[in-house]
Parts: structure tokens; C-alpha cells; sequence
């Protein structure tokens, strides 16, 4: 066939309704209307990126890994907590383990980093800070720190037309600082302050600013956390700095009040716990070959104590064994599956040459005698006597002898 | 302007894009910018053949659907990045034949495209919208045979009718290559299909 000549048709032939159908299809995908597409725009996408509440800075922070929870077995994502605080970028975390960093260890996280201003604010809580109750000082401290951490409020925002000024003289307010967070100096014309309305006015403006920013800030608390608890189970570790006394003090405080050392022995007698026990040095092959020589040992043992069977059992023993001739049946036709003859089956590997150890016999035709040695042909005459080989009779060597002679 | 003859300008604006060829509509493209009726042209007018040319390369009706679907969805996406310094037509043959290498990949992500898929002619046998004719049908077995790369060119000057010069911005090749691909694929072919009779 000569495709370069010769034009082949298509191989498929679709029909207009399906053109049709499928310009409708996609039309509707695309979202333009056929009757009115000159208010159709096109459809460009645009990715927007994130916006990412703040960076967490994992560099420099040790982390440990856990395969599995023991207690829950359960395996969560890292992302899947921090979503739940807000949008929060973590850099690449590096885990320096083999097993599967499905878990982290977030006490880990030293106080050096989380402290910093760039990275998400984590206040470490320890057990015993905990066990001692907050007093309002503390709580106004670690109000200042979360504030300083926010962005620098400026004097502006506040509301300074509710506060009672006294006359109108031109004076610049001192520069005050909000928990370790320079504010602008503040230049209010017409205002004098006296000493006691400025302090009235930092406790009436403050605590607001510092409700506020922590509400807008994601802080948290992050208590100590125990190395077997997985993500799925820190959310009951983490509660906003704001947060009241969380009830678990009240109950860890009563449970040790209530507890008290029994010194008196269990009800039931309870084996000591020994301690971990050392890994045995025999190999365990040995147990193997042990319990092989016991069973080995154990079946001439028995055969050693049964007693000697008479002739009566034995010879009935032998009229119950089972015959060692089958007798085949008489029916079954004799198939001849070889094509030799019976008289010539012995012979049957020569006929098909699968003789290896045959060999001709030992006959020589020796075409010149004439030039052969005399010792040679004495030598070749005592071997044909004595029967050791057979010299071909057409040789000329036997020419010489007179046969009627002999 | 008023609204009757804004009403008639839209009525008559399609009928005035089929008249335009190829190159008007480029530049009408490239001057007036993306508008949906300018991409229902485009669609109207391409959407057979690119149907066609995914199906020569898939085989299967559903996968040539799938990607002559994503083809002119890409294109409306894309409308607005064609600068006119390539033909339309070879614009959009070029997205389709990426759009099937994608889909081909998706199914079989181990393919090799310089070896032939004789497996592929298997899927042909009971499709849709085949033919009939024998001696095409066989000739589409028989590129199965073909490395996709000479398959791909000889589907498109063969069939679609697309000159050296297209393929050859389509394919990134040079046309003395793609000239040597076709002579050999033609040749392999009529020895295939010989061999199938």
C-alpha cells in the first residue's frame, strides 16, 4: 500500500450532537452564557497568598520525634493543631531520628526561642508554677511581656477626651512606657496633667490596651508537657494567657492534700516487681537441640521397655500386612509399546547404535608389508596367533605363506 | 449608542468573526483582546479538529474528551498570553498535544515515548464513534506501532494536514527531522500494515 498516493479516511466519526453537546459542556464550565457573552470576563486566576499570622522560627530548637502514642495510638499531622491557633508558617523541621517524626516534643523547646519576637510567643509553665497560684502581679507581668511583644501602640489612639483637664496651658506629657514598649511622646495642646490625673489615666487607659492586644495576639501557654503526650492530646496543654486558673490545678491541689502515704502491706500479696530481668546468655538453638535429644531419647527409652511380642502375634502380625504383589488385573489389555520384535529386544541397542563401550574389532589393513621390519611382522604374526588381533586377509603380508603348505 | 444597535452589533458580531480566516482572527485577537464571543469562535472553529487530533493520539473516546475539554479550558485561561507570533491553530494544537502527553503520562507514568505501545491498539476494537472502515481502523492499529513521537507527526501531517513548517513550531523540531520522522513512519507503516492484512 502507498500512503503517500493513496489518502485513508479517518478512523472515527463523531457526530454534531456530541460537538454540541460538549461546546455547552465546557461553555458551562467556563461559566459564559451563550446569549449574553459579552458579560462574560475571563476567568484568570489569581493565587493570593496566605496571610500568615507570624512566623514560627523552629531554628536552633531541639526536637524529638515519637512513632507512635502508646496510650491512643492515634497519628496526627503537625499542622493540625497549629491551624487551629491561626494561620502559622513553620519553617522545615529537621528531626534528627530515624523513626517516623509524626510526633514532637514541645516541651523541648527552649525558653530562648520561644521568647523572641519574630516567632509565635510560647510561655513555658512549669508543674510547679502550677502548684503556686497566680497573684495578680505575675499575671500583670506576663501581661507586659505578651504587650511588648505586640506592636508599639501609639499615644494617639487613645481616647484622651473622656479624662477631666483642668486648664489649657501648652505642656508635653512625659514620655511613659507601656510595659517596656516605648509610646511616642504625645504633645497635647491645651492639656495640662497633673501628677495624680497621669497615673489615673495609665490605669484607666492601660488595662484596655492590654485587654485588647491580648485578645488580638494568639497567645498561649503551653504547660510542661509529657514526652508520651502526641498532638492530638496537646490541646488540653495549651489555654490562652488570659485564661482564668485552669480547673486541673484545683483538682491536682485536692488529690494531694488527700493523698497520704499507707505504709501498711496490699490486702493481697502481690509479687515484687523484680526489676528488669537480664537477657539470658544461652543461645536458643541450644533449647531447640535439647528438647530434639529428649524426644529422640524418650522413643528408644519406650521401645527398650516393651516386652518381646510372641511368635503367635507376630505371625498374625505378618498375615496382617498388606500383600507386596499387586496383583494387576487381567482385563487391562498388554499394550506393546516397542516396535522390535521380542527375540530381538537384547540386540536392540546395537540395532540403534546405543552401544557405548562397543567397539570394532581389531582388524588392521596394512596396505605395504613389504617395507615393514622384519621383527614388526614377526611381532604382528605372534599377535594374530595368539588371537589378539586380526590382520585383514587381503594384505599382502599373508600372500607369502602357502596355506596348502600347511 | 443605542441599545438597538448595541443589540444588532452583538447579534451580527459572531457572524462577522466565522467570516474572518485564520490570521484576521489572530490579529482581531491580538487588537481587541480576549471577549467570550472571540473564544466561542475559537472553540467553534477548532473543536472538531483538536477532538479528532486527541483521539488519533489517546485512542479512547473518553480520555480524547477529557483532554480536548481541558484544551480549550486552558485556552480561555490563556487567551490573554497569545501575542499572535505563532498561528492560532498551531497555539492550540500545541496545548491539546500537551494536554494528551499529560493525560498519557496520568495513565501510564513508567511510558517511554521513543518506544511504540502495541497494547494501546488493544482499545480501540469496541469504542465509540469509529468509523467503519477497515483499512482506517488498521491503520490505526498500525500506529500503535510507531514510536508516539513519529506517530505524532505523521497524525498531524497525515490527518490533520498541518505543514513541516507548523509541526515544526508545534513540535520544537527542525523540518528536515521531521521530514526524515514522516518517510519513516510512512514506510513502517505500510510494512505493518501489509503484515495485518
Amino acid at each position: 500500500m502507498d500512503l503517500e498516493n493513496e489518502k485513508i479516511g479517518p478512523a472515527y466519526i463523531a457526530p454534531d450532537t456530541y460537538f454540541k453537546e460538549s461546546e455547552s459542556r465546557l461553555l458551562h464550565r467556563l461559566g459564559i452564557d451563550v446569549n449574553s457573552p459579552e458579560a462574560t470576563v475571563p476567568n484568570i486566576e489569581v493565587i493570593k497568598p496566605e496571610v500568615v499570622l507570624m512566623k514560627v522560627d523552629t531554628s536552633g530548637i531541639q526536637k524529638r520525634a515519637r512513632k507512635q502514642d502508646p496510650l491512643t495510638s492515634k497519628s496526627v499531622g503537625v499542622y493540625k493543631e497549629l491551624d487551629a491557633v491561626g494561620k502559622v508558617e513553620i519553617a522545615p523541621l529537621t528531626f534528627t531520628t530515624n523513626e517516623n517524626p509524626e510526633w514532637v516534643n514541645f516541651s523541648a523547646i527552649s525558653e530562648e526561642t520561644s521568647g523572641l519576637v519574630e516567632s509565635l510567643n510560647i510561655t513555658k509553665v512549669t508543674y510547679g508554677d502550677l502548684l503556686n497560684p497566680l497573684d495578680e502581679t505575675m499575671a500583670k507581668e506576663s501581661a507586659e511581656s505578651e504587650t511588648s511583644i505586640s506592636e508599639p501602640m501609639v499615644a494617639e489612639s487613645v481616647e484622651l477626651e473622656s479624662i477631666e483637664v483642668e486648664s489649657a496651658e501648652i505642656e508635653t506629657l512625659e514620655t511613659f512606657e507601656v510595659t517596656g514598649s516605648a509610646i511616642e511622646e504625645v504633645t497635647a495642646e491645651e492639656i495640662l496633667v497633673e501628677a495624680e490625673t497621669l497615673e489615673t489615666l495609665e490605669e484607666a487607659v492601660l488595662e484596655p490596651i492590654i485587654e485588647q492586644n491580648l485578645e488580638s495576639t494568639e497567645s498561649i501557654i503551653i504547660h510542661e508537657v509529657p514526652e508520651s503526650v502526641g498532638l492530638d492530646e496537646l490541646e488540653s496543654y495549651i489555654a490562652p494567657i488570659n485564661a482564668t486558673k485552669a480547673p486541673i490545678i484545683e483538682e491536682v491541689l485536692a488529690q494531694e492534700e488527700y493523698q497520704a502515704i499507707n505504709l501498711e502491706a496490699p490486702p493481697t500479696a502481690f509479687a515484687p516487681i523484680a526489676g528488669r530481668q537480664k537477657e539470658s546468655a544461652t543461645p536458643g538453638w541450644l533449647g531447640i537441640a535439647a528438647s530434639f535429644a529428649a524426644i529422640v531419647a524418650a522413643y528408644f527409652i519406650w521401645n527398650a521397655i516393651q516386652p518381646p511380642k510372641t511368635e503367635e502375634a507376630m505371625a498374625t502380625e505378618l498375615q496382617q500386612d498388606e500383600p507386596t504383589l499387586i496383583e494387576s488385573p487381567l482385563d487391562e489389555p498388554v499394550l506393546f509399546k516397542d516396535t522390535i520384535p521380542d527375540g530381538l529386544q537384547l540386540v536392540e541397542p546395537l540395532i540403534n547404535g546405543e552401544m557405548p563401550n562397543y567397539k570394532e574389532p581389531n582388524v588392521y589393513t596394512i596396505i605395504d608389508a613389504k617395507e615393514m621390519p622384519p621383527l614388526t611382522k614377526r611381532a604382528l604374526q605372534d599377535l594374530e596367533d595368539n588371537g589378539l588381533t586380526t590382520f585383514d586377509m587381503e594384505d599382502e603380508m599373508f600372500e607369502e605363506l602357502d596355506f596348502e603348505s600347511l | 449608542m443605542s441599545v438597538d444597535t448595541a443589540i444588532a452589533k452583538n447579534m451580527s458580531e459572531p457572524k462577522r468573526l466565522q467570516n474572518l480566516s485564520e490570521d484576521e482572527l489572530s490579529l482581531e485577537l491580538v487588537s481587541a483582546g480576549v471577549s467570550a464571543i472571540l473564544f466561542i469562535e475559537i472553540l467553534r472553529r477548532y473543536q472538531q479538529q483538536i477532538y479528532y487530533h486527541c483521539r488519533n493520539l489517546l485512542l479512547s473516546h473518553d480520555d480524547a474528551d477529557d483532554a480536548a475539554q481541558n484544551t480549550f479550558i486552558k485556552v480561555w485561561q490563556n487567551l490573554h498570553q497569545f501575542k499572535g507570533e505563532s498561528r492560532l491553530r498551531t497555539w492550540v494544537y500545541r496545548i491539546a498535544t500537551n494536554e494528551s502527553i499529560n493525560l498519557i503520562r496520568k495513565r501510564k507514568p513508567t511510558i517511554d515515548f521513543d518506544e511504540a505501545q502495541p497494547e494501546m491498539a488493544e482499545m480501540m476494537s469496541e469504542d465509540l464513534y469509529l468509523s467503519g472502515d477497515e483499512i482506517a481502523l488498521k491503520l490505526q492499529k498500525a500506529l500503535c506501532y510507531l514510536p508516539f513521537k513519529q506517530k505524532l507527526v505523521f497524525t498531524l501531517r497525515y490527518f490533520e494536514d498541518l505543514t513541516y513548517e507548523e509541526i515544526a513550531v508545534l513540535t520544537s523540531t527542525s523540518e528536515g527531522a521531521l521530514k526524515a520522522s514522516y518517510h519513516h513512519a510512512v514506510k513502517k507503516l505500510e510494512i505493518y500494515l501489509s503484515v495485518l492484512r
